[in-house]
Formats: C-alpha cells, structure tokens, sequence
C-alpha cells in the first residue's frame, strides 16, 4: 500500500506536464504499485480566484474518489474565501487546505493569510505548503515565484497551536526547530526532494520528529515517480511497521482518510 | 534490521534486504475506499524494474567536497558515497573536487582540490574514479597539473564556471584532453533566473558546447547536468545539431521527461547517466523513464564505457 501525499492535476502554465489528467494519473499510480494520491489542482496556482480551481478539480476526480483525494486552494485575498473553503470541504469533500502564497501574491504573516489559518485551523483540516513547484533556475520569464523560507513558514504559524502541517516537497528542514515550534505531532513531511541514504535527511529528521512525521511524495507529475519509490525501497532496513506507515499509514492518518 | 540510530550510522546493508516474516497487511488496517491491496514486501518492487539494484551502473558525474586528503577531516564523505553506491548498485563513480563559486583558484589551490579526488581513489581502487579540476588561466599550470592528474590515474578534466567554454583560454584544455584521449566535464546550465545568473555569469549553456564541439569534433565533451538547474528543455533542444556533444543525466532536478527528451531529441547514445550526489533521484529517474530496456541499459553504464575504452584503444 502506498499513498501519495504530493501530486497534482491539470495544466501548468510554464510547461507541458505529462500525465496530468485524471486518468493519466491513475493509470501512472497503477503502473507504479500506488494505491492513493492527494492532488492540488495546478491551474489554481495561476488562476485569480484560485477557487475555480478546487471547483474543477472536483469534477475531474469524481469519477476516481477511491484512487485520488483533492486538496483544495485557497487565496485570502479574494473575496469569499471563507465560504470556499467552508464549501471545498464541507460539499466538495476535500481533505486539506493548501496556501500558496507566492503565487498568489501575499506572506503567510499578512493579516489574511492570518485569517485563513486560523479558519482551516477550526475546520480541523491540514494546512499544505509546497516549498515551490518548480526550481526557479529555470522559471519562465513571468514566474515570480520564490521558495517558501522555513524561518518565516514557522514564525507564521506560530499562533496556530493545534494546526496540523504538511510540508510538501521540502528541502532543508530542521527537524529540531520543528519540535522547537511546537510541530512535532501535528506536522508532516514528504520525501520527494529529501534524501534517505546519503544526506540521509528521512533518518536525521525521524530522530526528531520521530517516523510519524514521514510520508511517501513524488511531487507528480513534475517529477518522476521513480526517485520516491527508490526512497521508500531504501528504507528497507527500517522495520516493517515503520515502513507502512511511511508508505501509507501516517498520510491515511493524517489526512483521515 | 538495523534500527534508526544505526541507519544514521552507516547503510551498508546487503541489496534488496527485507525482513523476515513480514506481516501482511489486512484489509481491516487498510484505509476506506482503497482498492488494491499489497503485502508489504510488495512495497519494495512497486513500479521499479525487476533486478534494479543489479543492473550495472557507471555514475559519470559525482563529487568528493571535502578535504579528505588532510588526516583531520576522516572519510566520513567518502565513505558514505560509497556505501549508497553500494545499495543503489552503482560500481564506479567518476568524481572531482572543483573550486566553485567562480574563484579563480590559483594552482595551489587547484592540486590540493584534486588530492581530494586523488586520496579518494587511493582508499576505495576502482571504484572511485577522477576528474581534475583545473582552472584554465592558471595557463600552462593547468596542462601540468592534468598530466600530473593523469599520470596518478584519473581519467578526464572537469571544468567549472570560471571561463566560458567557448573563450580561447580553454582551448589548450581541450586540446590536452584530446591528445590524451579523455573525457571533458562540464558544468553547464541555461539559466533562466537573473539572481542566479547575476551569481554564475560565466556558467556555459548547450549553445557554448556546441562552439566547443564545433572547434573540436573529437573532443569527448560532456554537458554536465541537464537537471542541475536552468531550462533543461532549451538544453537539450539546442543540442540538436551538435552530434559530438553528451550529457549526463545529474542534477537535483527530477523532472519527468526529461529523459525521454534527451533521447527522443538526441539519440540515447548520447546520454550518460550520473547523479552529481542525487544518488537516488539520479538512479530512480532513469528506472521510470519509458525507454527500453536497452537503451536504459546503453545510458547507465554502456555509453559511458565505450568512452574510457577510447583512451585504452
């Protein structure tokens, strides 16, 4: 069993994804021996009111409920996002709230990201933060994206005490500081950018954070599958239980699913 | 089974281990709604070629960073690289010490960069193998510190970004390399963000190989890193009409297709696997694209070889 914490649909505006329809998609997870995936929708990222977004991707995944589970985006600055959210979950059955603050143009310490924490903390579902999409070495002229920087990812969501966190795609987390910040328990974080043998950075943040704070992501369809599933096959030295849950039991708890 | 604090310690267990007596995974644990159920053994092959471990590996892009030529600094690095070597079924690695940054490193600076490489050879024979690193305005400094480099066993020149490729001060580099029939490492990239361009202005993209490859057909040049950073798909687009020039597949980049680019636009010939220290991504890359079995064959180890038996013939 294994579930896929970090994938997305649809089109992304800066280059030609392969597999990112629906039925792409699971034909890909069929393919590669994964049972479920959590998906963003990527137009969301670039549309102005990111809600149409979770509206679509709704339609799309119907059809595939049992394979893949959507995360709904939400943009504080635009009017109505509270009863989006409310909707994206409530109506749409979306298991997490993701933020994406660059794209959308604002910081997680503005006054209505603030806003929108605090409500996707009462709703009592996920928070998603995707450290970038892309490597900014090769962003498109008109992508003004930059990476989410952990200090200020932490200093913001320091008055949500019962906030639980996905760090999606994720590179140069300290795992001590996320304890430090009350994290530990309520955080999670996928492999897809990290390293479980040589940097061996699973292994040092589980000292932390302990190895229910791991999870299987590919980053798809950006990236290849191939790299995360070689992670998960290099964790084979763990044992079995820890293995499932880094595969699928802590994401299934996580997310309630 | 090792336990955590072990993995932290070293991972240098045999291939493919997995627990006796794994437990199967009810269906009573499995989450609602799934609907394909695995044993957890199932994990471990799920989407990767059978034999993935045991198909042969030549990494044509790696590194030492250390200095572990100085007793003070240990084998730690080395050690570990070898070790995932081991567990990703890599054989040879092929790695250099370059001073980056853009310093124009003096010749001191650049001989002790490569006994870094050199020591790392010595403590792990045939399976370490080197580029030097030279710094092409150290001028006839830099021709001996090559042939200093050769004669010690390395087998190529690894340049970095001090110069592009295309100035004249790098010509009697390649000539060397030619003459003395190894391969030319390159760092390359088509950077697309201004800040990291403002910080690597002198960083050569495909269109500066090809001036290269042009002047010097027989030259055995690589691109390094088509994933490293910058628009892969300009990289490999302007390839096109430059058929002496390779790539290696490195780079912290895991994007899909790249690959199936590379060999859909270039031929599969012309690519060479390599990691660049993503060891896993590097490999995990190559066993999802969808390529045939040859081909990935040809890329991870056979293209590369043929290369080395140039100097050899």
């Amino acid at each position: 069993m294994i579930i896929d914490v970090n994938a997305g649909l649809g089109s992304y505006a800066f280059r030609s994804l392969p597999h990112s329809t629906p039925e792409a998609a699971v034909a890909q997870m069929d393919a590669n021996g994964i049972d479920r995936a959590l998906v963003v929708s990527l137009p969301a990222l670039l549309y102005r009111d990111a809600h149409q977004g979770n509206e679509e991707l709704a339609i799309a995944i119907a059809a595939f409920s049992r394979r893949l589970v959507g995360v709904a985006a939400v943009n504080p600055n635009y009017p109505g996002w509270e009863d989006d959210l409310q909707r994206s979950v409530h109506t749409l059955g979306m298991k997490a709230v993701t933020l994406h603050p660059e794209h959308h143009g604002y910081k997680l310490q503005d006054p209505a990201a603030q806003a929108a924490l605090k409500e996707i903390e009462q709703l009592g579902v996920p928070l998603v933060l995707t450290q970038r999409f892309e490597d900014r070495r090769q962003r498109h002229a008109w992508d003004r994206a930059e990476d989410l920087v952990f200090t200020e990812v932490v200093a913001a969501l320091a008055p949500f005490r019962t906030l639980r966190v996905h760090f999606s795609n994720w590179i140069g987390l300290d795992g001590k500081r996320l304890v430090d910040a009350g994290l530990k328990g309520r955080c999670l974080i996928d492999f897809a950018r990290l390293h479980v043998l040589l940097r061996k950075d699973v292994p040092h943040l589980i000292e932390h954070l302990g190895v229910e704070a791991i999870a299987f992501g590919s980053h798809a369809p950006f990236d290849y599958l191939g790299p995360s599933l070689v992670k998960l096959s290099n964790l084979d030295t763990f044992s079995n239980d820890d293995q499932a849950q880094i595969a699928w039991k802590n994401a299934a708890a996580f997310f309630r699913l | 089974m090792l336990n955590r604090r072990d993995f932290l310690r070293t991972t240098s267990v045999g291939l493919g281990a997995w627990g006796v007596g794994a437990a199967t995974i009810g269906a009573k644990e499995a989450p609602p709604g799934s609907e394909v159920q695995r044993r957890p053994d199932e994990i471990h092959s799920a989407g990767l070629p059978n034999g993935w471990r045991t198909m042969r590996k030549l990494d044509a892009h790696n590194h030492v960073m250390s200095a572990v030529h100085r007793p003070e600094t240990g084998w730690a690095e080395v050690d570990t690289l070898i070790e995932t070597a081991d567990r990703l079924g890599i054989s040879q690695l092929i790695c250099s010490r370059p001073v980056m940054a853009g310093v124009m490193a003096n010749i001191d600076t650049v001989r002790d960069a490569n006994a870094s490489i050199l020591a790392a050879m010595r403590r792990h024979p045939g399976r370490i193998l080197g580029y030097c690193f030279v710094q092409p305005g150290n001028g006839a400094a830099a021709l001996d510190e090559i042939d200093r480099c050769l004669d010690a066993g390395m087998v190529g020149v690894k340049l970095y970004n001090q110069y592009f490729y295309n100035d004249p001060v790098v010509f009697p580099i390649a000539e060397r390399c030619i003459e003395r029939k190894i391969l030319f490492l390159g760092h390359s990239a088509h950077l697309t963000d201004p800040r990291t361009r403002a910080a690597q202005p002198k960083t050569s993209d495909s269109k500066v190989f090809c001036e290269l490859s042009q002047r010097y057909p027989e030259l055995m040049l690589i691109l390094g890193h088509i994933n490293g950073g910058g628009d892969w798909e300009w990289s490999i687009k302007a390839l096109r009409n430059c058929p002496n020039v390779y790539l290696d597949t490195s780079g912290s980049v895991l994007e899909n297709p790249t690959i199936e680019r590379c060999v859909k636009e270039l031929g599969h010939k012309r690519v060479l696997f390599a990691t660049d220290m993503t060891m896993e991504g590097g490999v995990g890359k190559l066993l999802s694209a969808q390529i045939t079995a040859e081909q990935r064959e040809d890329i991870f180890w056979r293209n590369l070889q043929g290369l080395l038996d140039r100097r050899r013939a």
